[in-house]
């Protein structure tokens, strides 16, 4: 049989954090001794290409060409990652060897996986490549499994294909069963007997989107009741959505719960790395904050984190995304989450408990909290004490409210804040807060008063009006009043330990 | 006397203060700061590091009596009860003598300098131990026989179980000083150390004018403020955290905290640092 020799080429695009940038895939199919390379700064995986493509192509009912075969990346500099290459390259040799028509692939994006018997599989950060398809109006070539993605994103047109062999089909795409990815449920707010200022200071949170402190010992609770926030939150909404679900799909993590609008909830672990909680790694893969991008990050044994650690949380806190610094350059990575840390109150953690002696002695205790430091600290709005439960308490406690109950009156409070044209109550700082709780003059004596008298720094009177104003929408109220200020001041992190 | 107002007393010295001499080991040598003359026949005011608000409240209630009143405020400048007695008898104006476990010119506690330095200008800092030594283990209680000595009563504020006030009171009784004791709420594992001195013997000290009879000086009536909301009453008995409260009272949990956080402002309650309200004394 005649060799075809020929050139063709494939657009596809590759991820820079979130971000897709489009590459050239150039293929050559030229006279000589038979070879298969690949040039363009691609990392292992884009190497490994070779080996999957010539099997997928035999596979799938085609033949490798028995000739010098080169693939170039372009733009050359651009470092390049992972295995969505395969497909590219499977459709440039195929093109260059006329084995399939030139219409299959050209004007639109291919990125896929192949596996060894012509199978086309979703890679990482599947939903990043479509934004960037629909972005740059191209019709986006890829495995047919990730095709519910096109459900979420009009004006995307997806051609999805299982393997190899359907570009030779008719119809290039096949209609897609309607995927309900199962609905996770959530640990529910009304198991939580008892705590009932805790569930208080969750549902304060939940409205304003404030950042928690909850200082317990060991066993009272704390974990229970932040996993529990989750439940109480509204869900996510339009862009927030797109937002949170691309930052899962580029880490390889499945998109469907943030596209369903549930707020991602993440708890690493206190021995997390620096680069696990915001984000590094060679691809640069976004960190624990990133996924935690409009909803809640847990932080169980706050003090226990490494203090490098601690300390990278406050440019995402102050920002709202995650900026990394590489040789190849920077990216960025949104993070804007609410944070709930939870700290026992001492080393041993039975400080102030009822029955159990505190063994530590006050320079241990100081150290333990000023782990956490000082900067970190003011950006944590509010704090309360969990007690450990009394067990008789537990007993008689009728069961809580339930979260649907509270969630309603949270997503109430954020549709006032919405209609009072108000941003998010947690960024908001100086005037603009000052001209948001809109004081009467006596409530603005009251806060003089408290502040005064609690030795409140500048900081910690920003913090007391913010958790006013969360309650005062809460309840409704165009204005802050007294009764707001007053609530609030039980939940101010000053003295507390 | 040296320079920097420290000196140091060899015992038979003049001015070494006669009421070491009760002690059945007085320390050969005395190293201090301030007024030497001021030694002897105060009133030693200690409690427990862990203070509570009641605690701290109880000391700086006391400590400005004795200093009103000419007598002098022993105490070992521990964090807590001990600091606060030192601190409202500087504030009003009184004598007041920290009797260290290091070096006279130690900052130890390292939280306690400023005050310690006041107390070295106006009142007397005071060691066995060399100049420059570090505290050790052993020389906290060492030091405690001192307080006993140099008093003529050991009123201990607030107390939890251990506590080292307990040697203090020991060395007292020892060499023959009262021992009185604040009760507290039978409730609270803060106050069950000074609890049981009260079982054990000690005076208990409910007002400024029991404490003033008891050291034989003119008593003075003291009014009570009269506490008419129940809610208070309950926070003197013993402090509770919002949920409790609310419990107890059948209160809603939002009413509850802002009820508190209204009493708060108006100083009747205060919050304790692991979240229990409690009510203030006046």
């Amino acid at each position: 049989m005649r060799e075809v020799h020929g050139q063709a080429s494939v657009e596809t695009t590759t991820l820079v954090g979130t971000e897709p940038v489009p590459v050239e895939v150039q293929v050559d199919v030229a006279p000589g001794l038979p070879a298969f390379s690949i040039v363009g700064l691609g990392d292992t995986a884009v190497l490994e290409a070779r080996e999957r493509v010539r099997s997928a192509l035999r596979t799938g009912g085609f033949r490798f060409p028995n000739a010098r075969v080169v693939v170039n990346l372009a733009p050359g500099p651009l470092r390049k990652h992972g295995t969505g290459f395969d497909l590219p390259i499977a459709l440039g040799v195929l093109g260059a060897t006329a084995q399939i028509p030139r219409d299959v692939w050209t004007g639109c994006r291919a990125v896929g996986e192949l596996s060894l018997d012509a199978a086309v599989r979703p890679v990482p950060g599947m939903l990043a490549h479509a934004l960037g398809a629909r972005r740059d109006h191209l019709p986006l070539l890829g495995p047919l499994a990730s095709a519910h993605l096109a459900d979420g994103l009009p004006g995307l047109t997806f051609r999805g294909i299982s393997s190899l062999g359907m570009l030779l089909a008719e119809e290039h795409s096949m209609p897609v069963p309607a995927t309900v990815p199962p609905r996770v449920t959530l640990p529910e707010l009304g198991d939580v007997g008892g705590l009932k200022t805790a569930r208080r200071a969750l549902e304060i949170a939940a409205a304003g989107g404030l950042n928690l402190l909850l200082i317990g010992p060991p066993g009272s609770g704390k974990t229970m009741l932040a996993r529990r926030l989750g439940s109480i939150l509204p869900p996510l909404e339009g862009e927030e959505r797109i937002e949170t679900a691309l930052v899962h799909s580029v880490a390889g993590l499945s998109e469907a719960p943030a596209l369903n609008g549930q707020r991602p909830f993440r708890a690493p672990h206190h021995s997390a790395s620096l680069a696990g909680l915001v984000g590094g790694g060679s691809p640069p893969r976004p960190g624990e904050v990133s996924l935690a991008h409009n909803g809640v990050l847990f932080l169980d044994e706050f003090p226990e984190f490494a203090p490098s650690a601690l300390q990278s949380l406050r440019q995402p806190m102050e920002d709202g995304y995650v900026t990394l610094v590489r040789a190849e350059g920077r990216l960025r990575f949104p993070a804007r989450f609410t944070l709930v840390a939870a700290a026992n109150p001492c080393p041993c953690g039975y400080l102030g408990d009822p029955v159990k002696d505190c063994r530590c002695t006050d320079t241990t205790i100081d150290r333990y909290r000023n782990r956490i430091g000082g900067p970190l600290m003011d950006r944590i709005d509010m704090a309360i004490g969990v007690e450990r439960l009394d067990p008789s308490a537990l007993v008689h406690a009728p069961c809580g409210e339930s979260s649907a109950a509270v969630r309603e009156r949270v997503c109430a409070a954020r549709e006032h804040m919405r209609e009072a044209d108000r941003p998010n109550v947690a960024t908001l700082s100086g005037g603009a807060l000052l001209s948001a709780c809109r004081l009467t003059p006596r409530t603005r004596q009251t806060l003089t008063d408290v502040g005064r008298q609690n030795h409140l720094s500048g900081r910690g009177i920003t913090r007391l009006m913010r958790v006013s104003r969360t309650i005062a929408d809460l309840e409704g109220s165009s204005r802050v009043t007294n009764d707001h200020v007053m609530e609030a001041l039980a939940f101010r992190r000053e003295d507390l330990r | 006397m040296n320079n920097n107002g420290r000196w140091q007393l060899a015992r038979g010295e003049e001015g070494y203060p006669y009421e070491l001499e009760d002690l059945p080991d007085p320390p050969a040598l005395l190293y201090g700061f301030g007024d030497p003359a001021l030694l002897g026949g105060g009133l030693a005011i200690i409690g427990s590091r862990k203070a509570t608000p009641y605690g701290r409240a109880c000391a700086r209630r006391f400590a400005a009596w004795a200093a009103t009143h000419g007598v002098s405020v022993v105490s070992g400048a521990a964090i807590g009860c001990d600091l606060e007695s030192h601190e409202a008898a500087l504030e009003h104006d009184g004598p007041t003598i920290a009797v260290l476990p290091c070096g006279a010119d130690v900052d130890y506690p390292l939280r306690a300098a400023g005050t310690l330095a006041r107390i070295r200008r106006h009142g007397a800092v005071v060691s066995e131990t060399p100049w420059g030594s570090d505290p050790k283990r052993w020389s906290f209680v060492r030091r405690n026989r001192l307080i006993a000595a140099l008093s003529v009563a050991v009123l201990v504020v607030e107390a939890g179980l251990p506590s080292g006030t307990f040697t203090t009171a020991d060395h007292a009784l020892a060499i023959g000083r009262e021992v009185y004791a604040v009760p507290g709420s039978i409730f609270a594992p803060e106050c069950r150390g000074s609890n049981r001195l009260i079982r054990q013997g000690a005076m208990p000290i409910t007002d400024v004018a029991e404490l003033a009879q008891a050291l034989g000086q003119e008593a003075c009536a003291e009014i009570l403020p009269e506490v008419s909301n129940r809610l208070i009453s309950a926070l003197v008995a013993s402090p509770m955290r919002p949920d409790d409260i609310a419990r107890a009272f059948d209160l809603d949990i939002v009413e509850t905290i802002r009820t508190l956080g209204l009493f708060e402002s108006q100083r009747l309650v205060t919050r304790y640092q692991d979240g229990r309200y409690g009510a203030l004394p006046r």
